[in-house]
């Protein structure tokens, strides 16, 4: 065997050996969130709101009512600036400013989650001078409104230009061209992107820590301070109680499930636009 | 005669008026963003710039009893954590990366493919409760072994806990790795397949093509990769903060509980009540702010050239 040979193996062997190692961290992470989450589920860890420490018993039912509320509330503030922002990048192409701004989403996007809940902080609870879900929604609707305008300013550009010509020829102006033949064309793909985005934003803690805070009480009011799943499960699993801990597990699986069926929801829309296309 | 404009007309150019106005104001806002959080974290951080000046970034006290600040252990624990994980995951990324572009099959690859998505979905927070509950303990294990291998006494005494450094690095690396490696993978997938075949028709074997061909090829998008993951690692807040154990102190060793600046702020912003300490923990998320721009910025121009040529 000569050593080039030799090499060929060896490096495919390593190779091999690197995927095989990952897969299977991959695989005790995720089976020890689903086994642990399972076990300790049970109607009222829905239904109920936390007791107080050290306490047995309870649910999260709180968490789950404000993870829903403040992801609604920041995905409802930042789909306009998200999708009109993309939809400029989209339509001037190649210009200086637009690229500019393609440059903030991308910056944007790799800002810290937690210099995002400072920002919260410093820039709004500290003026309302309370607590609040609100400036989390707002806090996350930063995070929100980059991913979407880069999601929807590729999903425009798929549109084949000839249906915006054939548009143009007829006479439509630019907003109608736009708004009639591009956005309605990419319409799936916006809203799936928009799922995308609020899968991501669904899961972050950072963010919630200085502006939403928690709350031990089931809490609809956005002007009031709320909890969360990640909120919920950072907190419990930082306290001694163990079934505070095993609590976490639990809420970890829900997440789990949640950002899960976002993406599932996401996937599923692309996989028709795709199909569509073809 | 001038032809009057019909009202649907009107109406029209006036939706154009609107729709562009609106997507100029959402374009502006985005960029506004940048410069809003920069001039509020730097307006709401003056109580520690006006006390402690520019040697705030290298002064190694911090020390929230007596006051005195400085960011010199968070920015180190930050470095160290960052280049650590990068460090254990790149070869493990590239090895990932280069079996599913060109040894797995379809029905292999695919799979993977979404394993790798899901944990990249992911949020940190559960990194960090399994971190906490199953990777900590294993670390403290080891850390019992490795001190009784060198014959440190102070790491077999401290050796149950686990929490420090270590755990930070390993559990970064974990979860930067689907990212870096879903990155390299879109980069070799579009290595053109006549360069392949051209190099497998000299007689080059498959792991000479990788080696010559398309490692060459993506080498620019493979850089960029791992600086936006790098990127990540510096900036990951929650993970890191349930396991690298809050230590105020400069870290000697990788077993020492220390702090990163997104983990200091997430473990203390909550108790501090003096306006100094609040600035100076504001100060430590402005200067990763800043360092958070400058990558990603990087990233995007090395990547943005990379697809030119």
């Amino acid at each position: 065997m000569t050593p080039r040979k030799l090499k060929n193996g060896v490096m495919g062997f390593l190779v091999a050996a690197s995927a095989v190692l990952l897969i299977t961290v991959l695989v005790v992470i995720v089976w020890h969130i689903f086994i642990s989450g399972v076990k300790y589920l049970n109607w009222d860890f829905f239904t109920k709101t936390p007791t107080p420490m050290g306490e047995s018993g309870g649910g999260v039912f709180n968490s789950i009512v404000g993870t829903f509320l403040i992801t609604l509330v920041a995905a409802a503030i930042g789909t306009p600036f998200g999708m009109f922002a993309g939809i400029y990048v989209s339509e001037h192409r190649g210009q200086r400013f637009a690229d500019i701004v393609r440059l903030c989403a991308d910056a944007l996007q790799g800002v810290p989650s937690i210099v995002i809940g400072i920002f919260g902080y410093t820039f709004l609870v500290v003026r309302f001078r309370s607590y609040s879900a609100l400036s989390a929604s707002i806090a996350l609707a930063f995070m929100f409104v980059p991913t979407t305008t880069r999601v929807t300013e590729e999903v425009l550009n798929l549109v084949p230009s000839g249906l915006k010509e054939a548009a143009f020829a007829l006479g439509a102006r630019r907003s109608s061209v736009a708004w009639n033949v591009s956005i309605k064309t990419a319409a799936a793909g916006i809203t799936s992107g928009l799922l995308t985005s609020m899968a991501r934003i669904a899961g972050e803690t950072a963010p919630l820590l200085f502006t939403a805070f928690g709350s031990r009480y089931v809490e609809w009011n956005m002007l009031r301070p709320m909890s969360a799943l990640p909120l919920q499960i950072y907190v419990n699993a930082s306290s001694p109680y163990p079934a505070l801990q095993q609590q976490a597990w639990s809420a970890a699986f829900v997440l789990v499930l949640l950002i899960l069926l976002l993406q599932y929801g996401a996937k599923h829309l692309i996989a028709r636009v795709l199909r569509v296309k073809a | 005669m001038v032809a009057q404009p019909s009202r649907s007309d009107r109406r029209e150019a006036a939706r154009e008026r609107a729709f562009t106005a609106a997507s100029l104001v959402a374009a502006v806002t985005l960029v506004a963003t940048i410069v809003l959080f920069l001039v509020q974290l730097f307006i709401t951080s003056r109580t520690s710039r006006a006390a402690f000046g520019l040697p705030f970034l290298w002064h190694s006290e911090w020390n929230p009893v007596t006051e005195k600040f400085g960011a010199l252990p968070m920015i180190v624990g930050t470095l160290v954590t960052g280049f650590g994980a990068l460090l254990i995951s790149t070869p493990f990324a590239l090895g990932i990366a280069i079996f599913l572009a060109d040894y797995a099959g379809r029905k292999v690859a695919e799979p993977v493919k979404y394993l790798i998505s899901l944990l990249g979905g992911l949020p940190s927070v559960i990194f960090g409760l399994w971190g906490l509950f199953v990777l900590v303990p294993i670390i403290g294990k080891f850390e019992v072994w490795f001190g009784k291998l060198v014959g440190s006494k102070a790491l077999v005494a401290s050796g149950t806990t686990g929490v420090g450094l270590l755990a930070a690095i390993v559990l970064l690396a974990i979860m930067i790795l689907p990212f870096s490696a879903s990155l390299i993978l879109e980069a070799l997938l579009v290595v053109p397949t006549e360069l392949k075949e051209g190099a497998l028709a000299l007689g080059a074997t498959k792991w000479d093509t990788i080696q010559n061909v398309e490692l060459p090829y993506v080498r620019r998008s493979t850089v960029g990769a791992l600086v936006l993951a790098l990127g990540r690692a510096l900036g990951e807040t929650m993970a890191v903060t349930m396991v690298i154990g809050n230590g105020m102190k400069m870290p000697t060793s990788l077993f020492d509980p220390a702090n990163t600046l997104a983990s200091a702020i997430a473990n203390q912003f909550l108790e501090a009540t003096s306006p100094i300490y609040i600035g100076s923990l504001i100060q430590l998320a402005l200067i990763l702010f800043v360092i958070a721009i400058i990558i990603n910025v990087l990233a995007r121009v090395i990547l943005r050239r990379g697809i030119q040529q």
